[in-house]
């Protein structure tokens, strides 16, 4: 029953929220906050159950049932813990905006829609949830209005198809094999003809690939992470897109069975290394995309779509290395994504709503927390040791290496070349270089915004120093679908062609920086020049006007552009055009004219009269 | 047989109105015409050669000389009805050419797509 | 106690003929009426899912009299209509409050007459007689206000058009059908039909589709829906969406399945027709500017939908039918009740002299702060249209989509076609919603403040969530409803002799 009544806090908090809004405001947030650690602690208190079957509903006669096992506490804390930030997150930055009852309980209502979707253990809660989630996002990036509208519809049109072709997958399970129950499908579904199981698992893979963002299905993304409230982008990119992910690995590795997955014949190649190939598209164009983006949030969001890349790749590749660090990394990148959109949101926050990296720079002493969190978070990007990245991007490395996939290999490899230089041109143009003028009386950031960020940041070196303590739980979910376990411990794992461990990394790491830093101390000390002495060879440069952070990397852009065209967004965008077309066309049938509709009636009844008599009238 | 050929010729014709031309009260004309050869189809259905009216006044006149009445309430009931949307057709047309000033349909096209 | 279901079609004719005689108070009677007959059918439904009632008029037994089948396909269509009846003319109380008012209230009590005699006789004339009572109503209600009313009359004068024509080829099928069988009940006919082996009845059949399609609105007999859906004032528009076109498909219904015995070459044709009636609605649907025929396209796509969930021609096709039925008619109902709402607090604040019923999109914009409980409703009614859950539509398109997977084969590829529909239906909607909440818009000194208006949204609403969330309450009836369209055998068995 625990996980019923944790599920009416989390949908019954949310209401709530909306309606002590209207008494105050204060307490409405409050409340929220309290709501969402309350789950936060109630998902925690659930570690190691692992529960099937709390029915609690019926629903045309069928039960619908919740369940917690390893996989969806891994998700459910992630979801919670995720949630409680960003609600904290909010109290700064939403200060002032309008409808906020509105945003408080949607913020929530998403939270618990995510929630169900993980502990659903049947496919109609699974797809409630899921349907209640795409909704309340829906309405949640349209928030701010304006840009953010057809970016709203754009989500919403692509989450709807995903839906439908989910919905239609789910029926026809249902009807095939009479249960609706994830584990009894499990079981049922060993016995059907393997074209209905690739049938079952492309319609499923549309569905997710949307979510999660795979690159043809990528389109909704960019615009949906950049237009919604900046606490919502961080949900999104952490949590709400991750739930593909979560799908993916429900559907191919519980419902359909890994010994199948892996066995399917798609015609040309194996299935899952089509899946392969198209992570690896996912990594490398999107992370060089995100390089020409100069607004920060569309930058982050190209990141995200790239990295969601890792995660399937190293999902579909299905051994136990790369299944641990795909999901790993799906934790470990919703950390750094999260805390670095929370960096933009505080910087934002401050700079009255500047996003360019264009017009920005030199933050790194106003604003200290937000820096070490950007820095933090691009580190843990890029997969630098001794941050959390580190080890999921070894993992899924080494699963490439270890089954001889060379492109592959390399795909990640400029995935991560990628990655280091657009979230460098991201630091830098926002922290670092020259403060412009009007920035210089910019505060710290808030409190309530430091709290996320400091967490965050704390949690990126805590997992990267100790990648045992997701991996542990990692390891169960793993061996739950019938792999082999990993011999992990608190440093890292052990296996027999090379042993991860965190603690001679971090040895070497301290031993090679205060060598560094003794040389530095050693060296002369370093001052600070002012433009004028070296820049525009001594002509005279308007400070105010000026600002060198703009057009970074134009050389290489030059270079890079032509071939980075978003073909898939053009495409769609040529279809809605089509479709548009088309439906101008197919108005016209309604002429106006009543003597056509007279003649509708008479043709239809013609063609009636044909074709009941069998075509036999003449 | 021939009621049958007469009253769809009527239908028909009504129809061909209906659909084809363009002043609004030719068209009700039509729609007139088509009420009234669905009435004579009724009519001819429930008719006798040399039948009478179907009631048991004379008792020696058999039931099968009689004509069928039912078919007879039909039209009774289908020449009401037929009245009244005749009635409120004319009723809008007059309103129509108070809006339109024109009884062409082909004119009063507004309301499209 | 037992009370005769006779009174649900009389009292609302009393009623109608009533309430010109009442002067002011005239307004009250059509809740009354409706009130009346909700109590009464529901009291009722005990007892007809037991058993089916058959009331003969006149004295005579079936099949020579006219006489009323109450099964619970019926009753559930009563109840259905006097529900939403109820419900739309707590609405009308203060929003029609301007001209031509009493003949609107006679109007509408003949309208909830027709459907209601529609559902409940037992004899094919009687059927098209109320046929004909809820179609005349309906062309005088959609030119309500005529004389004010530009758009109203046009679409009034071509409604009445193609209404007439349709009309003419049922009363043509009615004739051959007493021309071979020479009776007029419907039992009585259908179990003729069930004996004969002619290969001419294909010919009433046709006819019969031909002329209740262009009520039911199914493609291409439905130009006139746009046109009467989107002049008529919202009580009007409602009712019509809500109920009328659902007597259409309920007609043809009771036609194919009761009468002809669901030949397949007709259901066929139907669930092609359905398809393309729910694609040629939504995609017309995605290109209006002006809300309320926006809605009324998507009342066509709707219906497609309804009529393709018959044409499964299943059992648990029909019962998806069915409730796709109710669900539709609460979320078109709310909707079109909440548009209405929206444009006369807009029109009253912009131009309170001019007659206004249909208004553009973009108009709504903003109206999130000003109205919230009316834009809640509208959000809702549209996540009801959508599918979404936890709301109603999303019980009956689950429905629909297992039935057709139940059968299997094309149908199942069919489906998947007809779900796209569902993603168009998803962008327009959604455009106006956020229109409606994200948007600036001029709205200064809107307000709504009026019980009578937000009451019906609420209970509305509520119906529509708690249906939704419990759907098991509408199972027993529609189950039982789509039984007596299957069980022919049963219908016939109910003739006396």
């Amino acid at each position: 029953m625990t996980l019923k009544i944790l599920l009416l806090t989390a949908f019954g908090g949310a209401f709530v929220t909306y309606f002590l809004g209207k008494v105050s405001s204060k307490l409405r947030n409050y409340f929220a906050v309290f709501v969402s650690l309350t789950l936060f602690v109630a998902v925690a208190c659930l570690y190691g159950k692992s529960a099937e079957n709390f029915s609690y509903f019926k629903f045309f006669g069928n039960t619908l049932v919740l369940r917690v096992n390893s996989l969806s506490w891994f998700f459910a804390a992630a979801v919670s813990a995720f949630g409680a930030l960003s609600v904290i997150f909010s109290l700064d930055y939403m200060k002032g905006k309008e409808n906020l009852d509105f945003y408080y309980m949607m913020m929530l209502l998403v939270n618990a829609a995510m929630l169900g979707i993980v502990f659903a253990a049947d496919l109609v809660s699974f797809f409630v949830f899921w349907e209640i989630m795409s909704w309340s996002t829906f309405l949640l990036i349209s928030y701010s209005g304006k840009n953010a509208l057809p970016a709203g519809i754009k989500y919403i049109v692509m989450s709807l198809i995903g839906s439908m072709a989910m919905f239609f997958g789910i029926l026809s399970i249902y009807v095939n094999f009479h249960t609706l129950i994830i584990s009894e499908i499990a079981r049922g579904i060993v016995s059907a003809s393997s074209g209905y199981k690739i049938f079952i698992l492309v319609l499923f893979g549309v569905t997710f690939g949307i979510k999660s963002a795979v690159m043809p299905l990528h389109t909704w993304l960019p615009d949906a992470y950049t237009e919604s409230p900046t606490p919502f982008s961080a949900v999104l990119s952490g949590m709400l897109t991750r739930m593909g992910v979560y799908g993916f690995l429900l559907f191919f590795y519980v419902v359909a069975g890994a010994s199948f997955f892996f066995d399917i014949d798609a015609g040309i190649s194996k299935f899952n290394y089509i899946l392969c190939w198209l992570g690896a598209i996912t990594i490398v164009i999107p992370t060089f995309i995100a390089m020409l983006q100069n607004d920060a949030k569309k930058l982050l969001a190209w990141h995200g779509i790239g990295q969601g890349g890792y995660m399937i790749l190293g999902i579909a590749f299905g051994t136990s290395l790369g299944l641990a660090g795909g999901i790993l990394h799906t934790l470990n990148y919703s950390i750094c994504i999260v805390l670095l959109f929370m960096s933009v949101g505080a910087v934002e926050y401050r700079c009255g709503g500047v996003r360019d990296l264009n017009s920005l720079g030199g933050l790194i002493k106003k604003m200290p927390v937000a820096f070490a969190g950007a820095l933090l978070g691009i580190s843990g990007l890029i997969g630098l040791p001794l941050t959390n990245s580190f080890v999921s991007k070894w993992l899924i490395y080494k699963t490439l290496i270890l089954k001889s996939h060379p492109f592959l290999a390399f795909a990640a490899l400029i995935g991560t070349w990628g990655t280091i230089l657009s979230v460098y041109k991201f630091l830098h143009n926002n922290f670092l270089g020259e403060l412009p003028e009007k920035y210089e009386n910019i505060r710290k950031s808030p409190v309530s915004m430091q709290i996320p960020i400091i967490i965050l940041s704390s949690a990126i070196l805590l997992f990267g120093i100790l990648p045992g303590i997701p991996l542990k739980v990692i390891n169960t979910i793993i061996t739950s679908f019938g792999f082999n376990s990993l011999n992990v411990n608190l440093w890292g794992i052990a296996s027999e062609t090379g042993t991860l461990n965190t603690i001679n990394i971090f040895t070497a790491i301290l031993i090679a920086g205060s060598v560094i830093w003794m040389l530095f101390r050693v060296g002369k000390k370093s001052f600070p020049v002012t433009q004028d002495d070296n820049y525009a060879a001594g002509a005279y440069v308007p400070a105010g006007k000026y600002n060198y952070t703009a057009d970074f990397y134009a050389p290489l852009f030059k270079i890079v552009k032509p071939y980075l065209m978003d073909f898939a967004d053009k495409f769609f965008g040529w279809l809605c055009r089509v479709f548009t077309g088309f439906s101008e066309g197919v108005r016209k049938i309604y002429a106006g004219d009543v003597g056509y509709y007279v003649l509708y009636i008479l043709f239809f009844a013609a063609l009636l009269f044909f074709v009941q008599s069998g075509g036999k009238s003449w | 047989m021939i009621f049958y050929i007469g009253s769809f010729a009527l239908v028909l014709t009504g129809l061909y109105i209906a659909a084809a031309k363009k002043n609004l009260i030719k068209i009700i004309m039509g729609l007139s015409l088509v009420d009234t050869g669905v009435n004579l189809f009724l009519i001819s259905i429930g008719y006798i050669k040399g039948g009478t009216a179907p009631i048991f006044s004379n008792a020696a006149i058999p039931g099968k000389t009689m004509v069928d009445p039912v078919p007879q309430a039909m039209v009774l009931t289908a020449i009401v009805i037929g009245l009244a949307v005749t009635a409120l057709a004319l009723s809008l047309v007059i309103k129509a050419y108070y809006h339109y000033g024109t009884l062409n349909v082909r004119k009063i096209k507004e309301l499209k797509w | 106690m037992v009370v005769s279901p006779v009174l649900l079609i009389a009292v609302p004719l009393l009623l109608a003929f009533i309430a010109p005689l009442c002067g002011k108070a005239a307004k009250y009677i059509p809740p009354a009426g409706a009130l009346f007959n909700l109590i009464l059918s529901v009291i009722l439904i005990p007892t007809v899912l037991k058993s089916p009632m058959i009331v003969s008029i006149g004295g005579f037994p079936p099949p020579f009299c006219i006489n009323l089948f109450v099964g619970p396909l019926g009753i559930f269509f009563a109840a259905l209509i006097s529900l939403a009846g109820f419900l739309i003319s707590i609405y009308a109380l203060s929003y029609i409050r301007e001209r031509a008012v009493g003949k609107y209230h006679t109007l509408y009590l003949l309208l909830l007459t027709g459907a209601t005699g529609v559902v409940l006789t037992g004899d094919i004339f009687n059927l098209f007689v109320f046929y004909e009572i809820l179609c005349i109503s309906s062309y005088a209600l959609t030119a309500h206000n005529a004389h004010w009313h530009r758009h109203g009359t046009e679409a009034a004068v071509k409604y009445l058009i193609q209404g007439s024509v349709g009309s003419a080829f049922i009363l043509l099928a009615i004739g051959m059908l007493y021309g071979f069988f020479g009776t007029l009940n419907m039992a009585d006919l259908a179990k003729h039909i069930a004996r004969a082996h002619s290969s001419v009845l294909f010919i009433p059949l046709t006819f019969f589709i031909a002329g209740f399609g262009v009520e039911a609105a199914i493609f291409p007999l439905n130009a006139w829906l746009p046109d009467a859906h989107s002049v008529s004032p919202a009580p009007i528009s409602a009712i019509f969406s809500g109920i009328a076109i659902e007597i259409g498909v309920y007609a043809i219904m009771r036609v194919v399945f009761t009468l002809f015995g669901a030949p397949l070459s007709v259901m066929s044709v139907l669930l092609i027709v359905g398809l393309l009636t729910l694609l040629v609605g939504e995609i017309c649907a995605f290109r209006q500017n002006n809300i309320k025929r926006m809605s009324a396209y998507s009342s066509i796509g709707q219906i497609g939908l309804i009529v393709f969930a018959f044409g499964l021609a299943t059992k648990s096709g029909i019962t998806a039918g069915l409730f796709q039925i109710t669900s539709h008619a609460l979320s078109k109902i709310l909707l079109f009740l909440t548009i209405g709402y929206m444009i006369y607090s807009i029109r009253m604040k912009n131009y309170p002299d001019k007659y206004v019923t249909e208004i553009e999109i973009n108009s709504l914009n903003g109206l999130g702060k000003k109205m919230p409980l009316t834009s809640l409703g509208f959000a809702i009614a549209a996540f009801s249209l959508i599918g979404f859950p936890p709301f109603i539509g999303f019980s009956s398109k689950l429905l629909i989509v297992k039935a057709a997977l139940l059968k299997g084969g094309i149908y199942a590829v069919l489906m998947g076609i007809a779900l796209i529909a569902t993603v168009i239906e998803g962008a327009y909607f959604l455009k106006v919603v956020q229109g409606i909440y994200f948007r600036k818009g001029e709205v200064e000194g809107i307000k709504e403040n009026n019980v009578f208006i937000l009451v019906p949204f609420f209970i509305l609403a509520a119906l529509i969530i708690f249906a939704g969330i419990y759907p098991g309450i509408l199972t027993k009836i529609l189950n039982s409803s789509s039984g007596e369209l299957l069980n022919r055998i049963g219908y016939i068995g109910r003739l006396p002799g």
